[in-house]
């Protein structure tokens, strides 16, 4: 057989093992769910009818929605977004710092794995933990809300910045050091410019998920309108119950519909 | 030949036709052993607008670096500009020695305007500046550079949006801005047509022979070295195999020396050079 021939037939066989191995890693992973789902007693039939049946009662007490409570409302509504707001630009304005501390481009190793450590520490306590600890410490209130969920927000986005800074073109700084530019005309001229588009991407990100997670953190009396869907959940009032989920729908949605016009608007860079 | 690095570590002894560039012996690896600089010399006067040619990894772009001050080198002896160069150059020295990158190293996201004015960071590197203020003077004059590269109806476009040739001309006006005595450019005009390529290399000698600068280039092509530069030197494999005044690289010996072996090239450098 000429070398070529054997060279094309080396490629199939690489070729077919790799489709093979492909395979049998996709059947792998469904044998895990299976095994995850049926540890918890997914594929017991009883259990999963009686369930549906609970649900359809709650969802029948559910409806029509009581909009006589929107006035109510309205108000811890209001706080969820002022929460929202205000705790993503905190956590923007701590994570954009520690994102320059925490990327090598700029900052030698010892700096970096210390920042990186502290962000991944920061990272792994979720959002309603962290507002349990920040009602311990300010007290009940909106406060405690906007300060948890900057915290959360300087878990992902510091990370997030970090990256993309250590991501930047090498030959840009290179050419800027070249000129003389220090630390600080680094970040000001490479590091902000360069990545504004992602910084403001994954900003607005952040902003929705906010929305989205401070409407929960009521439950543990950090402000918002998270109180009202307890308050009602409690008092098994799920007529009432519905009227604050759909506000809250209105919310989110009207904060993508926001998030993406911003980005239609200002990230054009390519 | 005299040995004017030993002569100009003297400050008083500084005069302007110092060479602008003394290599002796340089000596560079990226890892311990794999020597990508062999032993290079060089001797490059003041005023002089040099190509440096070779096939690619050469060395050609590393001993740009390390005459920009970006990388240490190992071994040898640098004198820019009559200053010894050690590790990182002194920021007085940096100054003098403008550096443009093979991409450029243009900042997308900003201006042609704004980054025409990075050229001038090294002479207010305080906090203002840092924080987007540059004093009026040095606006004004990064408006006549590019006004004089026939870019002041682009001032205010960000660079992304500008065409290849447009992008140049902002990093020439980028160096100018930074007032240096040595422009070192790594194969910035490769992205470019010949036309295009020539017409920035014309405009780049203008410049540089108004204001008395010193030059060196990478350059692939032969033609642009004839017509531009008054000296070439070529590297391969870490080595400095041939070093004559432009007009005398011809064809047939360029083929020849990028091609051959390269004893043979060294044995036709000695020839020519007899």
């Amino acid at each position: 057989m000429s070398a070529k021939r054997l060279a094309v037939r080396g490629t199939w066989q690489s070729l077919e093992w790799r489709r093979w191995r492909e395979l049998w890693f996709s059947l792998g992973l469904v044998a895990l769910l299976a095994w995850l789902l049926n540890g918890m007693g997914f594929f017991e039939a009883g259990r999963l009818i009686q369930g549906t049946s609970n649900l359809a009662r709650f969802v029948q007490e559910m409806f029509p929605p009581d909009v006589r409570i929107l006035p109510t409302i309205a108000g811890a509504l209001l706080e969820t977004l002022q929460m929202a707001f205000a705790g993503t630009l905190l956590g923007f304005l701590l994570s954009f710092p520690l994102g320059v501390l925490g990327s090598r481009t700029l900052f030698p190793a010892g700096v970096v794995v210390i920042v990186r450590f502290l962000i991944a520490a920061i990272r792994t306590v979720p959002s309603l933990l962290w507002a349990v600890l920040m009602v311990i410490v300010v007290g009940l209130g909106p406060l405690a809300g906007t300060l948890a969920l900057a915290l959360y927000t300087v878990g992902y986005l510091a990370k997030l910045y970090a990256e993309l800074f250590e991501a930047i073109d090498p030959e840009i700084l290179e050419a800027m050091r070249g000129v003389g530019a220090r630390r600080r005309h680094l970040i000001r001229f490479v590091l902000w410019p360069e990545s504004a588009n992602a910084i403001l991407s994954q900003l607005l990100f952040m902003l929705e998920y906010n929305v989205r997670a401070s409407t929960v953190l009521g439950l543990v009396g950090a402000g918002g309108i998270g109180f009202y869907m307890q308050a009602y959940l409690g008092m098994m009032a799920y007529s009432r119950l519905t009227t604050v989920l759909l506000a809250v729908l209105l919310l989110v949605i009207s904060m993508d519909v926001l998030s993406a016009w911003l980005r239609r608007r200002y990230l054009l860079h390519p | 030949m005299t040995q004017p690095w030993i002569t100009l570590r003297s400050e008083e002894t500084l005069t302007l036709s110092a060479p602008a560039v003394v290599v002796k012996d340089l000596w560079f690896a990226y890892r311990e052993g794999e020597w990508i600089l062999r032993g290079v010399d060089l001797q490059i006067p003041a005023g002089g607008f040099w190509a440096i040619m070779g096939p690619s990894g050469a060395g050609k772009t590393t001993l740009m670096r390390i005459l920009a001050g970006l990388l240490p080198f190992s071994r040898g002896q640098v004198l820019l500009l009559g200053h010894p160069l050690r590790g990182k150059p002194e920021p007085a020295l940096r100054r003098l020695i403008g550096y443009i990158p093979q991409q450029l190293g243009l900042v997308r996201g900003l201006t042609a305007l704004e980054n025409v004015l990075l050229g001038s960071l090294a002479r207010h590197d305080g906090w203002r500046t840092a924080l987007g203020f540059f004093p009026r003077a040095e606006i004004e004059r990064a408006m006549a550079l590019l006004e004089m590269l026939d870019l002041a109806d682009r001032a205010h476009e960000k660079v992304f949006r500008l065409s290849g040739g447009e992008r140049q001309r902002v990093a020439i006006a980028r160096t100018l801005m930074q007032d240096p005595q040595l422009i070192l450019a790594d194969e910035f005009v490769s992205d470019l047509d010949l036309p295009r390529a020539a017409q920035v290399l014309a405009l780049v000698h203008r410049l540089v022979r108004e204001r008395g600068l010193s030059v060196i280039l990478n350059l692939h092509e032969l033609q642009l070295v004839q017509e531009f530069t008054d000296h070439v030197v070529i590297l391969k494999e870490g080595r400095v195999v041939f070093e004559s005044p432009a007009p005398d690289l011809t064809w047939p010996l360029f083929r020849e020396i990028m091609e051959g072996e390269h004893e043979i090239s060294s044995e036709i450098t000695q020839e020519l050079r007899r």
